[in-house]
């Protein structure tokens, strides 16, 4: 059995009365494009925020490549990259600045912080913004920079919030191209996105989080095929059918998939209801 | 193409990180970021010589007041210790430590308030990288050490060293050490303060109370200065503050400053200066103990917390039909609804929001006036100055009124695209604007009149009364025509209650020169007039010649008001540029 990149045991994370994350078990295999999905609020940067070493975790545990996070938290962060929420720049750097001071702070010599400066900012097309300061970039050319910035040490495994938003097109699949080019290198990629699309098109593996539990996980074949392995492996293994009637590996989208989780409440009734009533002067 | 992952690229053992690389490498960030920050790029042609030319002005009047800044507490410093060692006088020494210790932590912590409004470079976000608590902790100790509280506090305890080696040269090197132990003291205790105000400044209210508290230390300094000061009235018993500073010399023994003095001056007594210089070690160590402790809930993610535990903490209401809005509801305002157009009227209702919901711009409008009560109590200012006080004490109020008027939009931020979009005129929005400040001036110069009427010695006379009335609407029209215009060409960002813009081009910093330059100009032109009425003995002088300024001020309000909207559509541009970028 291969060691996971990403494994967690019963993650909670507390502040004050609200638990945010709720014994959450993840479990993502080295080499898999992850996928985690949730609503607004549902804990998902949360939860990459214990990911990543940035927020301490209530209670549970979580081992990064084989590792406890918590005992090895510098040396884990050497192995991973990361595009946290509000990208963390530092808007009176120029980017090249940036990646050279980046790339220090990883432990890379000078020179090779230099050339994988140029090489990155040749390839995320910012190398013509010598002179500009980060502050004056646009949202997505901040977005190129702050991937650049995670990936300039050769992180084993990649956390990415949101990375595509505010990115233009062209810019995107350059950037899905990079990351699929990592994939096949042998990285993990975790990857939270509000774009469906993407997520389905990049993803192999999905979790789903809603009100701080995690609702389903596995491949995405499974989630089609109506199985939400809920939990962890060997520990709290389930199963949840959804009849079969669903059970059929009919090509359902990842949109109708999240719907079906999330759009109920713990009931079982629908969260939200359309507002048929409401706005009806509008023409 | 740089290798962008693979196991194989990162080995499995790897060498640890030297702490000297990642500490160069925090010490090359703080450097460009001042570097960026000292030589942004500048605008081209001519509006870069007028820029240059500018720029260049400033640094002259600046530069020279800031190196008093810095020079004038190192020598005094120095001369100090000298002074009570070789006068003989060195218990002294222990007041003259506590005192560097009280400005270094007074400057230090306004400077906190002030950068917690800045968007600039977050110590606390290094935790994303990899080092250990141990490294975090030497990083924070050592990042801050070149601001100026530290650097002037540093060399004020050097000067003093140094003064205290002249007067005593067997004292020089006790001396040396010990300061250089305090001076650690000092930067710990920095630090300590610096990480629980960090956390509190977050808060919006909390920044609101401490401008209040600080607010109020500025007018008791001030209160105690009037009772205690050369300016005190004959007779007047001494405030109790004062005496309670006066018997507390004794106590300075049992606080770092006096364990520090005595190290220096029991060096004879080897035993005793040891234990006052453990004393001494102590307090450095209890402060970057509590230093480290609030630094190690920082470094658990707990300022990443912040934002999460506040909005946990509002329970999502149920879906429930809204109600319908009203806006009779609102605000005192919204009775001008009725005599103004709507779009003045709405425009009006939420300027009057914005500003009842901001605790540190009301406490900006209260301060002068507090000033006055203090000023207009004190019975040898008021009759030294029975002539003069009114339209000195008006010319102060409006000092820090009419300076708003020059960034009316600032406020708003990207929200002015509202009114770019909205089919309405923009000169009604600048004109709910004005009046708005209008009204705000008015209340305060009424209320600082009424205060000095009632509160002065001597009556003031009616040519002074009728003068200053007309001098102020001359002020108060043409700050608002020039103020409005400049608004329209040179916006900039503005966070209400954090008192400082959010990013200044190269044009505004400039010309915020010219408008300094303005808004004194018309405050001070008083002075030349009130002397000459004086001197020819023309009580009345100053109302002639601030009638018909006041008259043309006006009119030239009213034809900056018809202008005003086809400027504001001509620079959309720079709107845009200034106030709506992220």
């Amino acid at each position: 059995m291969t060691t996971p990149a990403i494994d967690t045991t019963a993650l909670t994370r507390r502040f004050g009365d609200f638990t945010a994350v709720d014994s959450v078990n993840l479990r993502v295999e080295a080499g898999q494009f992850f996928g985690f999905l949730g609503p607004n609020g549902a804990g998902k940067s949360t939860t990459i925020k214990m990911l990543t070493g940035l927020l301490a975790p209530t209670s549970g545990s979580i081992r990064i490549l084989g590792e406890d996070l918590q005992a090895n938290s510098a040396d884990i962060k050497r192995q991973i990259g990361v595009v946290p929420e509000g990208m963390a720049l530092f808007g009176r750097l120029t980017a090249d600045e940036y990646l050279r001071f980046v790339g220090r702070m990883y432990g890379l010599d000078r020179a090779t912080t230099l050339n994988r400066t140029h090489e990155l900012l040749e390839f995320m097309q910012l190398a013509g913004e010598q002179k500009k300061l980060i502050a004056d970039f646009s949202h997505g050319m901040q977005k190129k920079l702050a991937l650049a910035a995670a990936v300039i040490h050769g992180p084993k495994v990649l956390f990415l919030d949101e990375p595509f938003e505010g990115v233009d097109a062209v810019a995107a699949g350059t950037l899905k191209a990079m990351l699929l080019r990592m994939i096949a290198r042998g990285a993990t990629i975790f990857l939270t996105s509000h774009v469906l699309e993407i997520v389905e098109r990049l993803c192999t593996h999905i979790a789903i989080i809603h009100r701080g539990q995690l609702v389903a996980q596995g491949s995405l074949d499974e989630l089609r095929a109506g199985i939400w392995g809920i939990g962890k492996a060997g520990i709290q293994e389930g199963v949840v059918s959804l009849g079969e009637e669903k059970r059929s590996l009919e090509k359902r989208s990842l949109e109708q998939i999240f719907l079906e989780i999330v759009g109920t409440d713990r009931e079982g009734n629908p969260a939200a209801t359309a507002p048929e009533q409401e706005l009806s002067w509008l023409s | 193409m740089v290798e962008l992952t693979g196991r194989e690229s990162v080995p499995r053992s790897m060498p640890p990180i030297p702490a000297s690389a990642q500490l160069l490498a925090v010490a090359w960030l703080r450097w460009r970021i001042f570097v960026n920050g000292m030589f942004r790029k500048r605008p081209k042609g001519k509006r870069q010589i007028v820029g240059l030319v500018f720029a260049t002005l400033l640094r002259l009047i600046v530069w020279p007041m800031l190196a008093l800044i810095v020079v004038g507490p190192v020598a005094a410093s120095g001369f100090f210790a000298w002074s009570a060692i070789s006068q003989g006088h060195p218990q002294s020494l222990a007041s003259l430590l506590l005192g560097i210790a009280l400005l270094w932590q007074f400057v230090s912590i306004n400077g906190l308030s002030i950068a917690a409004t800045i968007p600039s470079f977050d110590p606390a976000s290094l935790v994303r990288f990899p080092l250990g608590f141990g490294r975090y902790f030497v990083l924070r100790s050592l990042l801050g050490l070149m601001t100026p509280s530290t650097i002037v506090g540093c060399l004020a305890l050097l000067a003093a060293a140094l003064g205290i080696g002249v007067a005593n040269a067997s004292l020089a090197l006790p001396a040396l050490v010990v300061m250089a132990v305090y001076a650690l003291m000092n930067i710990y205790l920095t630090r300590m303060i610096g990480a629980w105000m960090d956390r509190w400044l977050a808060n919006r209210r909390f920044r609101e109370i401490f401008s209040m508290l600080m607010a109020l230390f500025a007018v008791g300094i001030q209160f105690i200065n009037l009772r205690r000061g050369p300016l005190r009235a004959p007779g007047t018993r001494s405030s109790w503050l004062i005496n309670i500073l006066h018997s507390s010399g004794s106590y300075l023994y049992w606080l770092p400053s006096g364990f520090a003095a005595q190290a220096i001056l029991l060096v004879k007594h080897p035993l005793a200066a040891v234990a006052q210089f453990a004393g001494l070690l102590a307090s450095t160590v209890l402060f970057a103990a509590v230093f480290a402790v609030r630094l190690h809930k920082q470094f658990l993610g707990e300022h990443l917390s912040e934002g999460v535990s506040r909005r946990a903490s509002v329970p999502p209401a149920p879906r429930k039909k809204a109600p319908a809005p009203q806006p009779a509801a609102l605000s005192a305002p919204a009775v001008y609804g009725a005599i103004l157009s709507p779009t003045v009227a709405a425009c009006l209702r939420k300027e009057w929001l914005i500003l009842s919901s901001n605790g540190t711009q009301l406490i900006g409008l209260l301060m002068p006036l507090m000033f006055v009560v203090i000023f207009s109590m004190n019975r040898a200012f008021s009759a030294f100055s029975s002539k003069y006080f009114l339209p000195a004490a008006i010319a102060y109020v409006l000092i820090a009124a009419l300076s708003s008027l020059y960034n009316i939009f600032g406020v708003d931020g990207r929200g002015v695209q509202v009114y770019l979009l909205a089919p309405i005129r923009m000169l009604d929005v600048v004109l709910a604007k004005n009046l708005m400040s209008l009204a705000l001036i008015v209340t305060q110069v009424g209320v600082a009149w009424t205060i000095i009427c009632v509160l002065a010695r001597a009556p003031v006379p009616a040519s002074i009364q009728i003068s200053t009335a007309l001098w102020t609407v001359f002020v108060v029209a043409m700050n608002l025509a020039i103020g409005t215009l400049r608004s329209i060409q040179a916006p900039r960002h503005f966070v209400p209650g954090q008192g400082r813009q959010l990013r200044a081009s190269p044009t505004n910093r400039t010309s915020a020169l010219l408008v300094l330059a303005l808004l004194f100009g018309s405050i001070l032109l008083q002075i030349p007039v009130a002397i000459a009425s004086g001197y020819f003995r023309l009580p009345w002088l100053a109302a002639c010649v601030f009638g018909p300024l006041a008259v043309a001020a006006v009119f030239a309000y009213a034809l900056m008001l018809r202008s005003a909207e086809r400027l504001i559509l001509a620079n959309r541009d720079v709107f845009a540029e200034e106030l709506c970028k992220a």
